[in-house]
Parts: C-alpha cells; sequence; structure tokens
C-alpha cells in the first residue's frame, strides 16, 4: 500500500488545488498574524504558547476545510468512475482505504506545517524569537485531535453521502460563533485566549485543565474511530 | 477456471427487473461474446460477476466457491474493463497501471506495467499525462490495466468503443490470443467482433438467456429466414423486418429477416448479424 | 436578442431550481439570525435592533448563499459532464455573462422579497422611530448589495479556478477574513460592514454613504476581477492564460476589466470619508506653529451652508487681521481634510494659498500669504464632504448633514486660525448658518443663535455672537426643555422624534440629580454664564463632551432601553452624566494636557465624581461592580500587558504597529488608573466626606492665572499624600 499512498499524495499535492490552497492559507495566516496574534493574548507575549494556540485557533477552520477537500478526491464523481476499476481488484478496502487516507492526512499536516512555518518565520523577523521547541505541545494538541476528527468524521460521512461533507465543512464556521464549554473550547481556538486569563499569574506556563486534555484525546479518539469505521465502506450496492 | 452462474436475478430498487432467471456455465479457454441489445441486462450481469452488485436472488460460483464468500478469490483473478469508467487524470499512464498493479498486488509490477503497455501499444503515451489523452488512448489504458498480471478470467465490457478500425482488429486479435488459456468474456454491440473471435456467444434479451452456443449454431437457427428483395414500394415491406438498405442500379436492395420469407424474397445465406436480427426480432414477433 | 431569451431561459432555470429557491428562501429568513446569534450592533437604539442588526445578517448570510450559489450553477455544466455540448451550442463567453445577470436579477428578488417580507414586522417593531426612507436604505445597503458582491466573488473565482472546491476555499477565506481580521478595517470587511451604531432620532445617511462606498469600491473591484476571469474562461482547449491571451483580442474586454479595477483602486485611495491624520496621537505639530510676528486677528466671520441632500458644505469666512510688522506673513489655518479652498483673497485680491498633505488630529493645514497691509481682510471660500478623523474609522457617522441633523466641529465649520494672536486675548466670532426651516441651530457653547431672514425657499439664515478660534455647531429638528436644578437652567435639546420617550421616562428629573449632586459638593460650576447650560442630545456617537456652558449626551442614553433598564434605577445613561461631570471638573477646573500619556487629566476626577454620583443614586454593588471593579481590570490588564511589561519588544515593531498598540494602551492611566488612585486617596484621607471636602477646597481655590491648571501635585498636596502612597502595585495583583 505505500505505493498507492506515494501516488495518491502526488495526485493531493501535485495539482493547482493544493498549490492554490496553500497560497490562500499563508496570505490568511499573514493577515491573522500581522492584525491579532502581534498583540498577543491574555497579556502573554505574541510567541507565548497562547498567542500561537490562538493563532492556529483561528488558522483551524481553513485547515479544517482543507483536509476535507483533500477527501474530496476520494469521494468526489471522479472518484467514483475510477472506483469501478478499483473496486474490480483484490485489494483489501479497508487498508486501501486507509492508505488513501493517510494520504490526505499527510495533505493536511503539510498545509498545517505551512501555518506553522508562516508563524516561526514571523516570530524571527518581527521578535528575532527562536524558541521554537515551546510550541510544539500547542501546535500538536491544537491541530492534530481537530484534524484527526475533521479527517475521521469527513471520511465516514463523505462515504455515506457525499455532500455531507459540505455540512461537515462548515462545522467550524459554526463553531466560531458559539459559546462552547470549555472542554471543547479548542475546537473554536477561544481556549487559548480564555483559559490563561483564567489563570491568576503573568505569562502562565503552557498547560492543559484535565478537561480539556480528555476532549482533546476524545475527539482524536472519535477521528480516529470514525476513520476507521469508514475504511472499507464500499460505495451503496442494490 | 470456471464460473457456474444458477437462476440470477436481478431487481434494482426502483423496480426494474434486470435479470430474470439467468443460468450460465463458463469454463476456460474461452472467449465467450455476451449479446444483446440495450438495457437487455448485460452490464448487469457483468457487475454481478465483479461482485460490484449483490443478487436478489439466484447464486454465483467462482471455481465451485459461492459468492460473495469468494469474492477476493475472484478479484485475485480477475481483469475488469467496464463500459464506463474514470482514470486519474493527475498521474501518467504508466503511474495509474502501476497504481493498478499496486492494488492487484502483483509482484513485479514493473513488468507487468510494460508488457500491458506494450500490448495495448501506448509506448509513446506511457509517460504523458492522463488528461492530455484521446478518448482512444483512454480506453487503451483502461484495456490495459485489464491486462496486467495476467487474469486468468478477463471481463471487457464494450472494449473496442472509441478504437479506429485498424485498432479495433488488433484489439481483436489481443483477445483472441489472450483467451487461448484464459476465461474472456466480451460484451460488445459489435457483431464482427464476435463473430471473428468468439467460440461461444450468449444472448441476453430482457433480463432472460435467448441463446447460448456457437456462433455456427447461431447462425444455423436463422437459415431460411433471410433474404433479398428489389423494392418497389413501401406496402411489400410490412410483416418483415428490414436489417439494411443498398441502393443499386435497379432499385433499393433490402435485406431482411423473417419467421416465413415471402414469394418475392430471394433467400440468402444468413450472416451472425442476422442471425441475431432475427433472434431479436422473432422474439418481438413472437 | 439571442442573449434575451438565454437570460430568460437560465432566469427561469434559477426560478425553477431547488437549490436556487433553497437560497432564495434562506436568504429571505436571514434577518432572523440578526435577531438572534449574530448580532453585529450590540443594540442600544431600536432601529439597532430590529433594522442595523437584521439587515447586516441578512447581508452576511444571503452574501455567502449567493456566492456558493453562484460557483454551485458555475460548475453545473462541468458537472453534468454537458460542457462540450453546451459550449457546442453558445459561446462560453455569452454564456457566462447571461448566468452572472441571472445570478444578479436572481439576487435583486431574494432582496425584494426580504424587504417585502420584513417590513410589517419592523414597521411594528420600531414604532414612532420607523420610517420607510431608512428602512429601504438600510436594506438595500447593508444587505442588497452584498449579494452581488459575492455573485461576482464566486463566480470569477470558479472562473478563474475552474474547480469547485478551491473556488469555495477561495471564497470561504476572503469571507473569513472580511469577517474577522479585517473587520477592523472598515474599507476591507466588505461582508460585515462597520456598522456599529444607527439613530433612531436622527438620520443615518453619513453611514449609510459610508458603506454604500465601500461596497461599490468592491463592486468595482470584483467587477473588475470578474472580468479578467471571464477572459480566462476556457476555450478551444487553451488553459486560463491561453484563453486569456485570445479573448484579449478583442481590446475592448480587458480594457473594461482594468477600467474597472483602476476605478476600484481609485475609489480605495481616493475615498472621501475619513482623513489621513498623523496616527500618532499624541502629536501636536499644528499647535507648535509660530504665531506670525506682529500680525493679531480681530475678528472673524463665517457664512456657512450645508448642503443637506449632498450632506456637503459650502462656506465663505472672513477674518479682519492687523498687520503691525509692515511685511508679508503667512497666516496658518487648520481645515477639515475633506475641503477644498477655492479662493482666498486679501483685501479683495487673490492670495496665494496652499493645502499640505500631512493631517493631524482631523486637521489640514491650509496656510495663505497675508499681505503687508496695516489691515487685511482675508476671504476664505471652502466647501466639500468634510471627512470624519481616522481615529474612529470604524465608528463613523458623527459628520451627518441632513434635514434632521447636522453636526459641524471647529475646522469642519469655518477654517480654524493656528497662528495669530487675538486682539485682548479674545477672538469675536459671528457665525451664519443657512438651515431647512424646522431645524434649530444650537451653538454648542455659550453663544445663543436666531433667525435673522427667513429666505423663502425653505431655508432660514441663522446667526449668533461667539469667541474663539473655533466652535461647535449642531443644527436638528430638536424640542428644547429647560430644567431648574441648584440654581442652574438645563436647558435641554432632543430629538423631537424621541419626545413621548423623554417625557414618559422623566429624563428631566435625571438631569437635575446630578446638577444637584455637583453644585452641592462642589459648588456652581464657574464655567456656567448666567446659570444656563445646555445639555444637547447627540446623533450616536459613542460618548460625548462638555465645554463652557454646554455639555453633549449620547442619544443611546435617552433609548427607551436605556431609561426604563430598572437596573439603573430608571435613571438616563451615565456618558450623559459624566458629560454634564466635565462642567465642573474639566470646565469648571482645568487640567493641564502637556503630558497626554500621563494619567492626570480631567478624566480622573470626572470618572471618580460619576461613580460617587452613580452609587449615590443607583446603590453601593453597582457602582462597585461597574466602576471600582471595571477600572481595576482595566488598570491589571494595563500592568498585565506584554508590551508594558516587555517595552522593548514593543520598541522592536515597526512604527506602524507601535502606534497602534500604544495608542490602545493609553486610555486606560486616565480613565482607570486616575480613579482608582483618587478611591484610594479617599480612603487614605478619611472617607468620602474628607475627600469631598478637599475636592471643594480644590475646586474652589484661588487660581493663578498664568498657570489655571489643576495639577497632581496640587491634589497630593490637598490630601496629604504623596505619588507612592497612591501607588496600585500593593493593592492589585501587579
Amino acid at each position: 500500500m505505500k505505493r498507492i499512498y506515494l501516488y495518491e499524495l502526488k495526485r493531493l499535492l501535485w495539482n493547482k488545488f493544493f498549490i492554490g490552497l496553500l497560497l490562500v492559507t499563508l496570505f490568511y495566516g499573514g493577515q491573522v498574524l500581522q492584525n491579532e496574534t502581534l498583540l498577543g493574548v491574555a497579556d502573554t507575549a505574541p510567541f507565548s504558547p497562547w498567542s500561537f494556540g490562538a493563532y492556529l485557533g483561528r488558522m483551524l477552520p481553513l485547515l479544517w476545510v482543507g483536509a476535507l477537500f483533500f477527501l474530496t478526491f476520494f469521494t468526489g464523481a471522479a472518484q467514483k468512475r475510477v472506483a469501478a476499476l478499483t473496486d474490480a481488484t483484490p485489494a483489501p478496502p479497508r487498508r486501501y482505504d486507509l492508505a488513501r487516507l493517510a494520504a490526505a492526512a499527510t495533505g493536511a499536516a503539510l498545509l498545517s506545517l505551512a501555518a506553522v512555518a508562516e508563524a516561526l518565520f514571523f516570530y524571527a523577523r518581527m521578535f528575532a524569537w527562536y524558541g521554537w521547541g515551546a510550541l510544539l505541545p500547542a501546535a500538536l494538541l491544537a491541530l492534530v485531535p481537530a484534524l484527526a476528527l475533521a479527517l475521521g468524521g469527513g471520511w465516514l460521512l463523505g462515504r455515506a453521502r457525499p455532500w455531507l461533507l459540505w455540512l461537515w465543512a462548515a462545522l467550524p464556521f459554526v463553531l466560531m460563533v458559539l459559546p462552547l464549554p470549555q472542554a471543547l473550547s479548542m475546537l473554536n481556538g477561544s481556549f487559548f485566549s480564555a483559559y490563561p486569563a483564567s489563570l491568576d499569574a503573568l505569562d502562565p506556563a503552557f498547560a492543559l485543565p484535565g478537561g480539556v486534555l480528555a476532549a482533546q484525546i476524545l475527539l482524536l479518539a472519535t477521528g480516529a474511530a470514525a476513520a476507521v469505521l469508514g475504511a472499507g465502506r464500499r460505495d451503496v450496492r442494490v | 477456471m470456471h464460473i457456474e452462474i444458477q437462476n440470477l436475478e436481478m431487481t434494482y430498487p426502483n423496480g426494474k427487473r434486470a435479470l430474470d432467471g439467468v443460468s450460465l456455465s463458463l469454463r476456460s479457454p474461452s472467449l465467450v461474446g455476451l449479446l444483446g441489445p440495450n438495457g437487455a441486462g448485460k452490464s448487469t450481469l457483468m457487475k454481478l460477476l465483479v461482485a460490484a452488485l449483490l443478487p436478489t436472488k439466484g447464486a454465483v460460483f467462482v471455481n465451485g466457491s459461492p459468492m460473495p464468500g469468494a469474492e477476493r478469490a475472484l478479484k485475485a483473478q480477475l481483469g475488469y474493463l467496464p463500459q464506463d469508467f474514470g482514470l486519474f487524470d493527475e498521474l501518467t499512464a504508466t503511474q495509474f497501471l502501476s497504481y493498478m498493479a499496486a492494488l492487484k498486488g502483483l509482484k513485479d509490477s514493473r513488468a507487468a506495467v510494460q508488457e500491458a503497455i506494450a500490448a495495448v501499444g501506448l509506448e509513446e503515451k506511457a509517460r504523458a499525462r492522463i488528461r492530455t489523452l484521446s478518448g482512444g488512448q483512454r480506453q487503451r489504458v483502461g484495456i490495459a490495466q485489464a491486462l496486467l498480471g495476467d487474469a486468468p478470467f478477463l471481463i471487457l465490457d464494450e472494449p473496442t468503443v472509441g478504437l479506429d478500425p485498424e485498432e479495433r482488429i488488433r484489439f481483436r486479435n489481443l483477445f483472441s490470443r489472450v483467451a487461448r488459456d484464459r476465461l474472456v468474456l466480451l460484451s460488445t454491440h459489435i457483431i464482427d467482433d464476435v463473430q471473428s473471435v468468439c467460440d461461444h456467444l450468449i444472448v441476453l434479451h430482457q433480463g432472460k438467456v435467448r441463446f447460448m452456443g456457437t456462433p455456427s449454431e447461431l447462425i444455423r437457427s436463422a437459415q431460411g429466414h433471410v433474404g433479398t428483395f428489389l423494392a418497389k414500394n413501401a406496402a411489400q415491406e410490412k410483416g418483415l423486418r428490414v436489417t439494411a438498405r443498398i441502393n443499386t442500379a435497379e432499385g433499393v436492395l433490402c435485406r431482411v429477416v423473417a419467421k416465413a420469407l415471402p414469394d418475392f424474397v430471394r433467400p440468402e445465406t444468413p450472416a451472425l448479424e442476422d442471425a441475431y436480427l432475427y433472434l431479436i426480432s422473432g422474439e418481438a414477433m413472437a | 436578442m439571442r442573449a434575451a431569451r438565454l437570460f430568460s431561459l437560465e432566469a427561469r432555470r434559477l426560478l425553477r431550481g431547488r437549490l436556487s429557491l433553497l437560497a432564495l428562501l434562506l436568504t429571505a429568513l436571514s434577518p432572523l439570525a440578526g435577531l438572534t446569534f449574530y448580532r453585529p450592533i450590540d443594540p442600544v437604539t431600536t432601529l439597532d435592533g430590529c433594522l442595523a442588526n437584521p439587515s447586516l445578517a441578512g447581508g452576511l448570510a444571503g452574501g455567502v448563499l449567493f456566492g456558493l450559489l453562484a460557483i454551485h450553477e458555475c460548475d453545473r455544466a462541468r458537472r453534468a459532464r454537458v460542457e462540450t455540448l453546451v459550449d457546442a451550442a453558445v459561446s462560453p463567453l455569452v454564456y457566462a455573462l447571461v448566468r452572472l445577470l441571472a445570478l444578479l436579477a436572481f439576487a435583486a428578488l431574494a432582496l425584494g422579497l426580504t424587504m417585502l417580507a420584513w417590513l410589517p414586522w419592523t414597521a411594528w417593531t420600531a414604532g414612532g422611530v420607523f420610517d420607510l426612507q431608512t428602512y429601504l436604505l438600510m436594506y438595500l445597503v447593508f444587505m442588497g448589495l452584498a449579494l452581488p458582491l459575492c455573485v461576482l466573488l464566486g463566480g470569477a473565482a470558479y472562473q478563474f479556478t475552474r474547480r469547485q472546491d478551491l473556488s469555495i476555499v477561495l471564497f470561504a477565506a476572503l469571507c473569513a477574513l472580511s469577517l474577522t481580521v479585517w473587520a477592523e478595517e472598515w474599507q476591507l470587511c466588505f461582508l460585515n460592514p462597520c456598522v456599529w451604531a444607527v439613530s433612531d432620532d436622527f438620520t443615518n445617511f453619513r453611514i449609510l454613504r459610508s458603506v454604500a462606498y465601500v461596497r461599490l469600491t468592491w463592486l468595482l473591484g470584483l467587477a473588475g476581477v470578474w472580468g479578467v476571469s471571464w477572459l480566462c474562461v476556457r476555450r478551444y482547449g487553451k488553459g486560463a492564460l491561453g484563453s486569456l491571451l485570445r479573448a484579449a483580442r478583442r481590446v475592448y474586454r480587458p480594457a473594461v476589466a482594468l477600467c474597472l479595477l483602476a476605478a476600484c483602486g481609485w475609489a480605495y485611495a481616493a475615498q472621501p470619508f475619513v482623513d489621513h491624520s498623523n496616527p500618532d496621537l499624541t502629536a501636536m505639530t499644528f499647535y507648535e506653529i509660530p504665531f506670525m510676528e506682529g500680525v493679531t486677528c480681530l475678528s472673524r466671520t463665517a457664512d456657512v451652508r450645508p448642503d443637506v441632500n449632498a450632506g456637503t458644505v459650502w462656506g465663505r469666512a472672513t477674518y479682519e487681521f492687523a498687520n503691525a510688522s509692515g511685511r508679508e506673513q503667512t497666516v496658518a489655518l487648520a481645515i477639515n481634510p475633506g475641503y477644498e479652498v477655492t479662493s482666498v483673497k486679501a483685501n479683495g485680491a487673490d492670495v496665494p494659498f496652499h493645502i499640505g498633505d500631512y493631517q493631524e488630529s482631523n486637521w489640514a493645514l491650509l496656510q495663505a500669504t497675508l499681505p503687508a497691509d496695516a489691515q487685511i481682510e482675508l476671504e476664505i471660500v471652502y466647501g466639500g464632504f468634510p471627512q470624519e478623523w481616522n481615529v474612529s474609522e470604524t465608528m463613523q457617522g458623527s459628520d451627518e448633514i441632513s434635514s434632521r441633523y447636522i453636526c459641524l466641529e471647529h475646522a469642519s465649520l469655518a477654517p480654524y486660525i493656528l497662528n495669530a494672536e487675538a486682539e485682548g486675548g479674545v477672538l469675536p466670532a459671528t457665525i451664519e448658518v443657512t438651515l431647512p426651516t424646522g431645524m434649530t441651530a444650537i451653538p454648542f457653547g455659550t453663544a445663543e443663535a436666531e433667525v435673522v431672514s427667513e429666505n423663502g425657499d425653505g431655508t432660514a439664515t441663522w446667526r449668533y455672537e461667539d469667541e474663539g478660534p473655533g466652535g461647535i455647531l449642531y443644527a436638528g429638528d430638536y424640542v428644547c426643555a429647560d430644567v431648574e436644578a441648584a440654581g442652574l437652567t438645563v436647558r435641554f435639546y432632543y430629538g423631537r422624534k424621541h419626545q413621548g420617550i423623554m417625557e414618559e421616562a422623566g429624563a428631566a428629573d435625571a438631569i437635575r440629580a446630578v446638577a444637584e449632586y455637583c453644585a452641592a459638593h462642589y459648588g456652581a460650576p464657574s464655567f456656567v454664564p448666567d446659570g444656563t447650560l445646555k445639555l444637547i442630545e447627540s446623533r450616536v456617537s459613542g460618548g460625548g463632551y462638555a465645554t463652557a456652558g454646554a455639555s453633549l449626551a449620547d442619544e443611546q442614553d435617552f433609548t427607551a432601553a436605556n431609561l426604563s433598564d430598572a437596573a439603573k434605577g430608571g435613571m438616563a445613561g451615565e456618558v450623559m452624566i459624566h458629560e454634564l461631570v466635565h462642567q465642573w471638573w474639566g470646565l469648571g477646573c482645568m487640567f493641564d494636557v502637556a503630558d497626554p500619556s500621563g494619567a492626570w487629566s480631567a478624566e480622573g476626577l470626572t470618572v471618580y465624581t460619576c461613580y460617587r454620583i452613580v452609587k449615590e443614586l443607583y446603590g453601593e454593588a453597582y457602582a462597585q461592580e461597574h466602576y471600582v471593579e471595571m477600572w481595576r481590570a482595566a488598570v491589571e490588564g494595563y500592568a498585565r500587558n506584554f508590551y508594558v511589561r516587555n517595552p522593548e519588544y514593543l520598541a522592536a515593531l515597526p512604527e506602524e504597529e507601535q502606534l497602534a498598540i500604544a495608542n490602545s494602551l493609553s486610555q486606560i492611566r486616565q480613565y482607570s488608573e486616575m480613579p482608582l488612585k483618587i478611591l484610594k486617596a479617599e480612603e487614605l484621607v478619611g472617607g468620602e466626606a474628607a475627600m469631598d471636602a478637599i475636592l471643594s477646597g480644590l475646586f474652589n481655590r484661588e487660581l493663578d492665572p498664568m498657570y489655571p491648571y489643576l495639577t497632581y501635585a496640587d491634589f497630593l498636596a490637598a490630601c496629604g499624600l504623596t505619588e507612592e502612597d497612591l501607588s496600585l502595585e500593593t493593592d492589585l495583583s501587579l
């Protein structure tokens, strides 16, 4: 399946969609960094894990949509027509699906990395700050569970009905305006500004309350479970 | 390779009955032509054979093992070219075939891909993006992926659509060659293809098998039911199924099939096409 | 004819399509969002809640829906794989154009239906403040113009990329930018315009014009972008560039697109609404211009004629100078950056003049040459569309000029002399203003205006005598009520539309309570001549200000909701209290503004006094929660701010970023830190009674005519405290 993964990756990344998405992401990221992240959140430095997390929270809807658009490569009408050939092969459907999902996850990861790299470049240029290692936990916690949920849920829904992917893509935009409980507030990025502000300390070290951590693990698990559940499902047969 | 189909029925959710009590037995080596008018149930039968559909009733056995349990075993020995299929436009022909080879689990995929490309004569376009290929070239990529890995069972649905006459003859010969040691099921509208290469024929009509046998058996069944006449007026054509009209110096020469030929019709030796039309129209007349 | 038939075909198809009808239905319902979860304006006025928010929400939701519909429609032929067939029947370029027109017509239909559907409810809810013109304009500008914008954007994205998914990403990213990082950039937020409040009692033409301008700028730009994308519509098997080069062979096509883009760029750069003042709020360049030697200004007059239909001003200002220097001099005057000067004459002869590019505090510098004559009459003819100060670019609307409301401040009223001393220190001014009959002219200060002529053309000319180089004029459809309190007469001017609510809520009682409190605690305000104080209800402006003999209170303080808020004890808004208190602190007792970034200013004692009044009126708990706790939070926030704690990082930023951050922090010191220090002083001196006595002493102290200002040192000395005593570090978790 390694070859399948590599070919799928090539299909996802070597086209104008990915380049367009990348450019849009970088432009959006630049605007967020310049206008919002520069001020810092909860009185922390713009390069604190909190401000960085808030930046990623702002980027998340776009990354989420990007990840789901990678999935449309596997659920769209063109893919359905190719499935007439691929479904007739002896490849185990579950493994085949997981290889393709891995390619979509890689695409989403590359897009996220671009957003992260842009922030690191911004920090270096504006503040000559290079303590990148400190941002890793925030990046992992902000992006991995959410994108896993996006991909897993999207895969499950998209295999059932391709148009459900569009509804799923709208979710982070809806979450932006909803008052989420703290445990889920990483999903709309509000956690990174609200939680450090609630701590009675200056420049609090990056830490997560148990509830938030549990919710992130749950989201990750849900995403993984949905991916496994969705993998191997064949298109509707009579 | 032995495919046994017993009393197969397929009814779609919209109520359309596509197959009705179809029973067949296919053994390799053989090149079986599947004929039938549009909507006869050919594509449904093929989809059932590649496990893309589940039958409403009846059973399919692959080398004695019932489907769908034998699906994996079937697909491991299957090369399939559907009538309507897509390709990954972003990849080159070689990459796409390599992709399919990986899905088929071929050991020496590089050699298999090169062999398939050579078989369909696509060497010049092997490194071209599929997006840039013509309709005929895309069809050849489709045939190549079906030939990958010398599958013992080939199902080809209208494989020569979009190919020019020269290519069609070349592929006809190719199918004939590969069928020497394999089972090939060839669905087509082009009677010439069937006549020249198929050793067995199955005619489907309205979901039922109307004929199963060799081409010469089908031709024999039309003996005495095919003839020609020079048409003077339209009234003469009543009750006759005209299969061809040829303009000649004396008038329009009509070729007809009929249960009983009238006196003014001169009997002719039937061709496969006549026999096929006689079979189908005979049903209609009945 | 062929195109017309195609258009009718496309339009009918849209009218029958399930998705397009769903988009239409959802668009018509979308104002509901403005009543529930998407309320861009914190609704204070009645129209904020029942008209502005629903129409803004309709613009956002309808825009997004129509943008997506446009992408979906563009992709239809490709999706159904009938592109080849369609392209064979009709030119792809013609088809794209027809499809766009059909979508635009469909959007117009959606807007019309929405307006029709919401009209009865809005009229019923708004009650007395409803008027049909405002309703139609707000729906048209706030909602309607968003739909074609998004149709063009969606269509252009598709025509460039030819991919539905990428088009949606592009569209979503631009919408998200507008909603988030561009939300405070008034020219960029095309989807959610910067509308922060709308007026019930007066008109809203200025903000409507501003939003319409932004939307039309974007329309030009997106029409240009769409035009370029239209040229990229794929033909003859070519890619985007090849198709563009082919389509551009008819030169008028790219020329039209480029003209639209250029017009957009020009409209963006030359917007007439907001000036380009130096973002450094502490800059005072114009005040540093040296005075002309030997030149004094004897008097000035102005004849001001606002055009209430166009929202512009025409004026002729004259200045009498005595020039003892015997040589030419350059006079410097500040004028509104939106104005043009058409002529400057000295003693009847044209003199050279120049308006500089540098702007500061909503002023541009007009310089003219005065001749060497001993007596000079300088006449300046000026006019134009007044620009608002860029510090409040997201809160536009204050320079409203309409037949129901006018506000002209200082250099917007007439050029303001910067470098000439007035003879005897007092510059007499005579101002004439021509207004539609039915409007009342109210000079903001002690002057009283009176009608000097009815012009017979529906206008009347008002005249008033004033003093000083500048001045503020309000005019509107006002009602005046006199409120007697503590020996003062408060002349309370408020909008006629609001008369019922004002009388019902007893606004006069609230004004009386404030005046009586301050008079009892500090004495009569010395800057209220003949005991009369004007209190003017302004159009929504987000605050107020005060001058000798006049205070301004925001319309928001007097809304029906605010006046009947039981939690506030049925009391009018606190901004009004604040501005009334400025008659004591700030005018009765003056403060130097030498250090604008410092904490000590008139605001400290004013805010503290407001707190005391509110405490008396609404109780201690309310005052503690809404004043002390908020000061504390603001000061703690200030001290915790990363850039305050790490100024080296602030210094490392580019200048523009530095200024933006510094400006956002500076007011906290005056409005929160100082009141908190005064509260601490109150505790240290022995409580409220002791502090009242100290403040009364400071208010009534003997003034040094050379430096009549109350300083922080004076305050500390009167309290017997030092700066360290009032340090907040130990009190707050800093």
